[in-house]
């Protein structure tokens, strides 16, 4: 029984122990002037306008990677959807997926800002890597329906919409939020590289405008930020995860 | 027979490819847009093919510099996975917060790193290393725990010492967790390569790109990212190749 306690201790520990060992590495400035000690980003947030400006860089992001989730998420169910109904577009849709997984965001984003605009970037980017993501777990899941209860739908003569319908989405569920508890924080580092080459707010252009410019405390606010922003994704969604598979289990 | 059956089967496996050119094309067609915006596939394969030789020594930089990180990252996280794999009190402390620093995002890290060791090639390679470290780390720890406790029960039986139980029993169990882990970090470790060359680098693709994109040379800034997609495409295929390979060999 204590060593049950003392386990479930251990990870509390370990964040309490990264947080004073950062604030320490600041405080001594052992790695120089750019690690700032944590209680002196916090301090900044004090300045005049400074919380503000994070916090709205903060809402433009979340809400550009909450999009991006949607509409990747849409778009990879349809296509996961499409291999089951199609068969044989399905050896060429793994492929494709392979290569949008691959394709350096890096390099689509200043070319999507030539062409989608600034303002639709973050959540263009934000949705194509959700999408890999959310449509390797849903190709695997669509397939995971045990064998007999296919042989159920198939001797009572199921059209292949009612059989995705009716067993192939639901059995499915698992995987579905299995994959959004990656696909999170993979919409926030979607949007932030969408936004490090110039939308008009966000997290990205905040955390690459002060490192150009010497401001640590705000390159540090802005990258926390970001860090607790995918934290958060993931955690909700591992929660959900765990609470549905209690409800369906 | 067997030659008109592959083309079909190369059709069945690679339409997404053909369809992405054409599509490319469609929208640069349809929206009207200028060699200034947006070239055509045509322009942008021209491009690459003519100028071979003004791509390959950023391609080959940026290739080495992934192959680097990623080697050293996965070497530091083995060594951190096996010094902390002791001890249960260690790697529960350990673990949560490599979870933590594994989910602040790449772009979030990178200007850190940066600004923390200064504006020059080396610092690409470091934030690569450092970037794939966590997951390998991650992986490499919770696949050393995973083996069975009647294989322990047998090595403790037998009376085998730490490090023979570590080399012959947890070692090949990780094998498959560490294979994964690497798999999954390949793209990354040349997304990460590249973001580092964009922002601070003097050499590589991330560079080349920004140069031509500074530049509004268009053919060359696509056909960078072409050739980028590329060889992430070719590292994520080879990772693969060698995860199966190592599984096959050690199962």
């Amino acid at each position: 029984m204590r060593g049950s306690a003392l386990r479930r201790l251990y990870p509390v520990l370990g964040v309490i122990a990264l947080v004073v060992l950062v604030e320490v590495v600041g405080r001594f400035e052992l790695a120089g002037k750019s690690w700032p000690p944590l209680t002196e980003v916090l301090a900044s947030l004090g300045q005049p306008g400074r919380l503000d400006l994070v916090l709205r860089s903060l809402g433009a992001t979340a809400v550009a990677a909450a999009a991006g989730l949607v509409l990747g998420t849409v778009l990879a169910t349809a296509g996961a959807a499409l291999g089951l109904l199609v068969p044989v577009a399905r050896p060429g849709m793994d492929r494709l997926a392979a290569i949008l997984n691959a394709v350096p965001l890096i390099a689509l984003a200043p070319l999507l800002i030539m062409t989608v605009g600034r303002e639709g970037t973050p959540t263009v980017i934000a949705a194509l890597g959700v999408g890999f993501v959310m449509f390797v777990a849903l190709s695997s899941g669509l397939l995971a329906a045990s064998r007999t209860h296919q042989d159920v739908f198939t001797v009572l003569g199921a059209a292949r919409l009612t059989r995705l319908r009716r067993l192939q989405f639901p059995a499915a569920l698992p995987y579905f939020l299995d994959g959004l508890a990656l696909a999170g924080p993979t919409a926030v580092l979607g949007a932030t590289i969408g936004e490090w080459f110039g939308a008009p707010s966000g997290l990205g252009v905040l955390i690459v405008s002060a490192m150009q410019n010497f401001q640590i405390p705000l390159l540090w606010s802005a990258a926390l930020s970001a860090t607790l922003l995918s934290l958060l994704a993931y955690v909700l969604f591992s929660r959900v995860q765990v609470l549905a598979a209690r409800r369906f289990a | 027979m067997t030659a008109a059956r592959s083309v079909l089967t190369g059709l069945l496996h690679y339409w997404p490819l053909a369809l992405i050119v054409v599509l490319w094309d469609l929208w640069v067609v349809v929206n009207g847009y200028t060699e200034t915006v947006a070239p055509r596939p045509w322009a942008v394969f021209a491009d690459v093919g003519a100028n071979v030789g003004e791509y390959v020594p950023d391609l080959a930089y940026t290739l080495v510099m992934s192959l680097a990180g990623l080697g050293l990252g996965t070497l530091a996280a083995l060594i951190a996975g096996i010094g902390v794999w002791r001890s249960a009190a260690i790697s529960g402390v350990v673990t949560p917060a490599a979870l933590v620093l594994r989910s602040v995002p790449v772009t979030a890290m990178i200007p850190v790193i940066a600004r923390l060791l200064g504006y020059n090639d080396s610092t690409v390679l470091a934030i690569t290393a450092i970037i794939c470290f966590f997951p390998v780390f991650v992986f490499t720890v919770s696949g050393l725990a995973s083996a069975s406790q009647s294989g322990r029960d047998l090595f403790a039986v037998l009376g085998a010492s730490t490090a023979t139980t570590l080399r012959r029993l947890h070692l090949l169990t990780a094998v498959p967790s560490i294979m994964v882990a690497i798999r999954i970090t390949a793209p990354t470790a040349v997304l990460a390569a590249m973001l580092a060359e964009f922002l601070i680098g003097a050499h590589g693709l991330g560079h080349l790109f920004s140069t031509a994109r500074s530049y509004m040379e268009m053919d060359r800034a696509w056909g960078t990212a072409v050739v980028a997609t590329a060889l992430s495409v070719l590292t994520f295929v080879g990772a693969r190749a060698l995860e199966r390979a190592v599984v096959a060999r050690v199962t």
